[in-house]
C-alpha cells in the first residue's frame, strides 16, 4: 500500500495550483459571484492551460480538487464543460464519438446532462419527459430542471421515457444526445442560487422536439442503467469538488490563525484549534475514501458503495468545513472569500444524488453484499 | 399570556400582509421607506421606545414576540427592529431627543455598524479630525444608506451619531440579513454628537445585552425555515411517495419541530435578570437555528438551494446571526464563569 501519488499526478496538481494562483483570484471570484456570470474565458484558459483532460482521471480529480480550492464557482465552472461526456463515451457510437466528444474534449464546445425534471431528481426512475417515434425522428416533450450549463451548452445527454413497462419503472428509459438548437428546445436561465453563481443552471423545456434517431446512445430502454453507471464515475469528481472546498475553507482558517498569532503575540485558544484539527481530520478521511473509491474506478472495477460513500462524506465535510471556519474566523471570515465558500458548499449535499440517496445507496449496497455472503 | 397571543396574531396579520409576498424584494433592495412606516403605524418599529419619543414602550416579552414572528416571514426586517430598539435608542438615550423621534417613526434610519467589536475584525472605520467636522469611511454598515450614521472613532475613543454628510457607498449585499442595506459609508460632517466617552465599551456592552433579542430572531428564522420544509414534505414526492412518508425526513422535521417547541416555551418565560437563562437561551437557539435552517433547506432538494423558494435566506441569515450580534468565544467564556463561579475556559 502506497500513500503517496506518483509523479505525473503530483505534477497535475501543482500544475493546477499554478494555474488557480495565476487565473483564480478572489475580486474575480466576488464578480462573478455577484454577477452570476459563467467565466467562458477562464474555461477556455482552462484547456488551453492543459488542466483539462478527462481522458486522464486522476490528474482531473486533483485538478478538479485544486481549482475549488482556489473558489468553487469558477473551478466548477472551468471543468464541467464536458458534464455527461462518459455516457458517450462508455455507451456511444463511434459515430456520436467522433461528432460530439471530440469538440467538448477540446474545449471548443459545452456539454450537459439533464436528468432531473421540475417533479423530481432523487427519483431518476420517475422522470415524464416523453419520446415518441415519429418520421425518423424521437419527437420529444417535457421539461429538464436544475441543468448546469443549460443556456450554454451544444448539446445534452438527456435521459427520456421511451416506454411504459408496467411494474418496472426503471425500464423502458433511454438516453440520447439533444442539440440545443433544435426547434422547439428553450432554455431558461435560473438566477438566484445560493451559491456556486459562477456555474450556468437552467430549466429546458422540449416541445414537440425532433431528436434524430441516430443520436439514441446505445440500446433503448437501458438509459437508467447508463444514467447510474455514469453517476459512480461523475460523484468520485463530486467528492474531489467537495475536497477542495473544505481545503479552501480550511487554508483560510490557518491564514487567519497565523495572522492573529502574529499580531496578536498570543496562544490561540483551545476551542480554536480543536475546531481545526476536526477540519483537517475529516478532509483527510475524505480523500482516504475517495482516492480509494477512484482507484478501483479507474481500474474499471467501480464500487459504487465507496463511491457513495466518498460523495456524501466528503459533501458533508464541506459544508462542516465553511461553517466551522466561519465560526472560527467570525466577522472577516463573513466579510471574505469564506462566505462564499459557506454559500457554495452547500450544493455538494444536493446535487447528483442528495446526501440522504447516497446513504440509501449505501445501506442497500451493504445488505446486500451481506446477503450474499450469508 | 393571552396578550401575548394577541400580539403575535397582529404580527402575523401585519407580516402575512405587508412582508410575505415582498419578502424577496426586501432582499434584494432593502426595506423601504413604505414598509418601514408601516411597521411604526402598527407600533412594531419604536416598540420599545418610551412614548414621549413616538414609540410604543411594550414590555419586553411583547417586544421579544415581534421580532420572533417578523423573522418566520424576513429576519432582516426582524433584525431592523431590533437595531432601532436595543441599539440605536440605547445608544441615542435622552441626549438625542429629536433623532429617536424619527426612528421611532420610521421617518429616518440610522447607519450602525458593529463590526470594530466583533470578534476576528479588523478594525473598519477611520475616522480623522476635519476642520471642526470628521471625515471618514466606515467599511461595513447596516442601513448605510440611512440619514444618520454611528461610528466609532479609534482616536479618541468616542462613539458618534452623525447627522450630516452621509454618503452611501458601493453596496455589498454580504451573507446574511440582505434587507439590512448593508454597505460601506462615506462620512463628512461636523454635526455630531458624542453618544458615549468609552464607544467601545458602550459598543460591547449594546452587543452583548443582545441574549434574548438574538435568541428571539434566532427562533422565529428557524421556525420560518422549518413552517416551509414541513408544508413542502406533504406535497413533494419522491419514489411515488410524499415526502412525509419517509423516517429521516418526518422524523427529523418533528425533532426539531420539538426542539423549536421548548426553546420558544423557554424564551416565552425566561426571566429578564437571569443573565445564565438568557445567555444559555440565546446560545442554544442560535445552534438550533443553525441546524433547523440547514435541514429545511435539504429537505427542499434543489429548489431549496434557489432563492424563489425562499428557503435559502433563512440558512444564510442563521449562519449570519451566530457572527454579526454576538461575539460567541466571549459568550462561551460568558457562560463557564456563570457555571464556574469564576474566570475560566479562556485557555
Ligand atoms: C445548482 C444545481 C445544479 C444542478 N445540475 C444538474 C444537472 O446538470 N443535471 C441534472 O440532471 N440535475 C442537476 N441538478 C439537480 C440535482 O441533481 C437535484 O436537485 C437532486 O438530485 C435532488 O433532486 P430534487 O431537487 O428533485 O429533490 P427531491 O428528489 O425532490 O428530494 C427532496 C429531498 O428529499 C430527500 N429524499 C428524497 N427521497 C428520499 C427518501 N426516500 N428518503 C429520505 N429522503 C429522501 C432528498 O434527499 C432531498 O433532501 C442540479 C441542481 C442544482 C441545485
Amino acid at each position: 500500500m502506497d500513500f503517496d501519488f506518483p509523479e505525473d499526478i503530483v505534477n497535475a496538481r501543482k500544475k493546477a495550483q499554478e494555474f488557480a494562483k495565476k487565473e483564480i483570484s478572489s475580486e474575480m471570484a466576488k464578480k462573478y459571484d455577484r454577477d452570476e456570470k459563467f467565466p467562458e474565458e477562464l474555461r477556455k484558459k482552462a484547456f488551453e492551460y492543459g488542466i483539462v483532460d478527462y481522458t486522464n482521471p486522476w490528474s482531473m480529480l486533483v485538478t478538479i480538487e485544486e481549482l475549488c480550492r482556489a473558489d468553487p464557482g469558477l473551478g466548477i465552472s472551468a471543468t464541467v464543460s464536458l458534464f455527461g461526456a462518459e455516457v458517450i463515451m462508455l455507451f456511444g457510437s463511434d459515430a456520436q464519438k467522433q461528432k460530439y466528444l471530440t469538440k467538448v474534449q477540446n474545449g471548443e464546445k459545452i456539454m450537459g446532462l439533464a436528468v432531473t425534471e421540475p417533479g423530481g431528481g432523487s427519483d431518476v426512475a420517475g422522470i415524464k419527459t416523453k419520446a415518441v417515434e415519429k418520421d425518423g425522428n424521437y419527437v420529444v416533450n417535457g421539461a429538464k430542471m436544475f441543468i448546469t450549463n443549460g443556456t450554454i451548452a451544444d448539446f445534452f445527454v438527456m435521459l427520456i421515457r421511451t416506454e411504459e413497462v408496467e411494474g418496472k419503472r426503471h425500464h423502458g428509459l433511454s438516453a440520447f444526445i439533444v442539440d440545443s438548437d433544435l426547434p422547439g428546445f428553450s432554455k431558461n436561465k435560473l438566477s438566484g442560487k445560493l451559491g456556486v453563481r459562477a456555474t450556468n443552471t437552467a430549466e429546458l423545456i422540449l416541445d414537440n422536439v425532433p431528436v434524430p434517431k441516430e443520436n439514441l446512445i446505445g440500446e433503448p430502454g437501458k438509459g437508467f442503467y447508463y444514467i447510474m453507471t455514469f453517476f459512480n464515475i461523475s460523484r468520485a469528481y463530486v467528492a474531489a469538488q467537495a475536497i477542495g472546498i473544505a481545503q479552501g475553507a480550511l487554508d483560510k482558517v490557518l491564514e487567519h490563525l497565523n495572522r492573529l498569532t502574529k499580531e496578536g503575540n498570543k496562544a490561540l485558544a483551545e476551542e480554536v484549534q480543536f475546531l481545526a484539527a476536526d477540519i483537517a481530520t475529516r478532509i483527510e478521511a475524505s480523500r482516504l475514501i475517495t482516492y480509494k473509491a477512484a482507484s478501483y474506478l479507474f481500474q474499471f472495477r467501480p464500487n459504487p458503495t465507496l463511491t457513495s460513500m466518498a460523495k456524501a462524506y466528503a459533501s458533508e465535510t464541506a459544508t462542516f468545513a465553511a461553517e466551522k471556519a466561519l465560526e472560527i474566523t467570525g466577522y472577516s471570515g463573513i466579510m471574505g472569500d469564506l462566505e462564499r465558500f459557506f454559500r457554495d458548499s452547500k450544493i455538494m449535499e444536493i446535487w447528483e444524488g442528495t446526501s440522504e440517496i447516497e446513504k440509501l445507496i449505501i445501506s442497500r449496497n451493504l445488505l446486500k453484499e451481506y446477503a450474499e455472503v450469508a | 399570556m393571552e396578550e401575548q397571543d394577541l400580539l403575535r396574531s397582529a404580527v402575523r396579520e401585519f407580516a402575512l400582509k405587508s412582508i410575505q409576498d415582498r419578502a424577496l424584494k426586501i432582499e434584494h433592495e432593502g426595506i423601504d421607506r413604505g414598509l418601514l412606516q408601516s411597521l411604526a403605524s402598527q407600533g412594531f418599529l419604536g416598540a420599545r421606545i418610551h412614548e414621549k419619543y413616538g414609540g410604543s414602550g411594550i414590555d419586553l416579552h411583547g417586544y421579544l414576540t415581534i421580532i420572533n414572528e417578523l423573522a418566520t416571514f424576513s429576519p432582516s426586517v426582524a433584525a431592523l427592529v431590533m437595531l432601532v430598539n436595543s441599539v440605536q435608542a440605547p445608544l441615542l438615550g435622552d441626549a438625542e431627543p429629536e433623532s429617536l423621534k424619527k426612528l421611532a417613526s420610521g421617518e429616518a434610519t440610522v447607519a450602525t455598524s458593529l463590526s470594530d467589536v466583533l470578534e476576528g475584525s479588523w478594525t473598519a472605520t477611520t475616522l480623522q479630525k476635519s476642520g471642526t467636522g470628521f471625515k471618514g469611511v466606515v467599511e461595513m454598515s447596516s442601513l448605510h444608506n440611512g440619514e444618520f450614521a454611528m461610528a466609532l472613532n479609534r482616536e479618541d475613543g468616542h462613539l458618534y451619531l452623525f447627522k450630516n454628510g452621509i454618503k452611501a457607498l458601493e453596496e455589498d449585499s454580504g451573507l446574511s440579513f440582505r434587507g439590512l442595506s448593508n454597505g460601506s459609508l462615506e462620512i463628512s460632517s461636523g454635526d455630531f454628537t458624542v453618544l458615549s466617552q468609552n464607544g467601545e465599551e458602550a459598543l460591547k456592552s449594546i452587543v452583548d445585552s443582545l441574549d434574548l433579542e438574538v435568541a428571539a430572531i434566532a427562533l422565529g428564522t428557524a421556525k420560518g425555515a422549518l413552517d416551509k420544509a414541513i408544508e413542502y414534505v406533504k406535497v413533494r414526492k419522491t419514489f411515488e411517495r410524499p415526502l412525509k412518508d419517509y423516517g429521516p425526513v418526518a422524523n427529523g422535521l418533528s425533532r426539531l419541530m420539538a426542539e423549536y417547541l421548548s426553546l420558544s416555551s423557554f424564551l416565552d418565560t425566561v426571566d429578564e435578570n437571569d443573565s445564565r437563562a438568557k445567555l444559555t437561551l440565546k446560545i442554544l437557539s442560535v445552534d438550533f437555528a443553525k441546524r433547523a435552517t440547514k435541514a429545511s433547506l435539504q429537505y427542499h432538494g434543489g429548489y431549496g438551494y434557489i432563492e424563489d423558494t425562499g428557503v435559502e435566506k433563512f440558512y444564510r441569515d442563521a449562519m449570519g446571526l451566530s457572527i454579526l450580534f454576538q461575539r460567541p468565544h466571549h459568550d462561551s467564556m460568558r457562560l463557564s464563569k456563570e457555571i464556574f463561579g469564576e474566570k475560566s475556559g479562556y485557555l
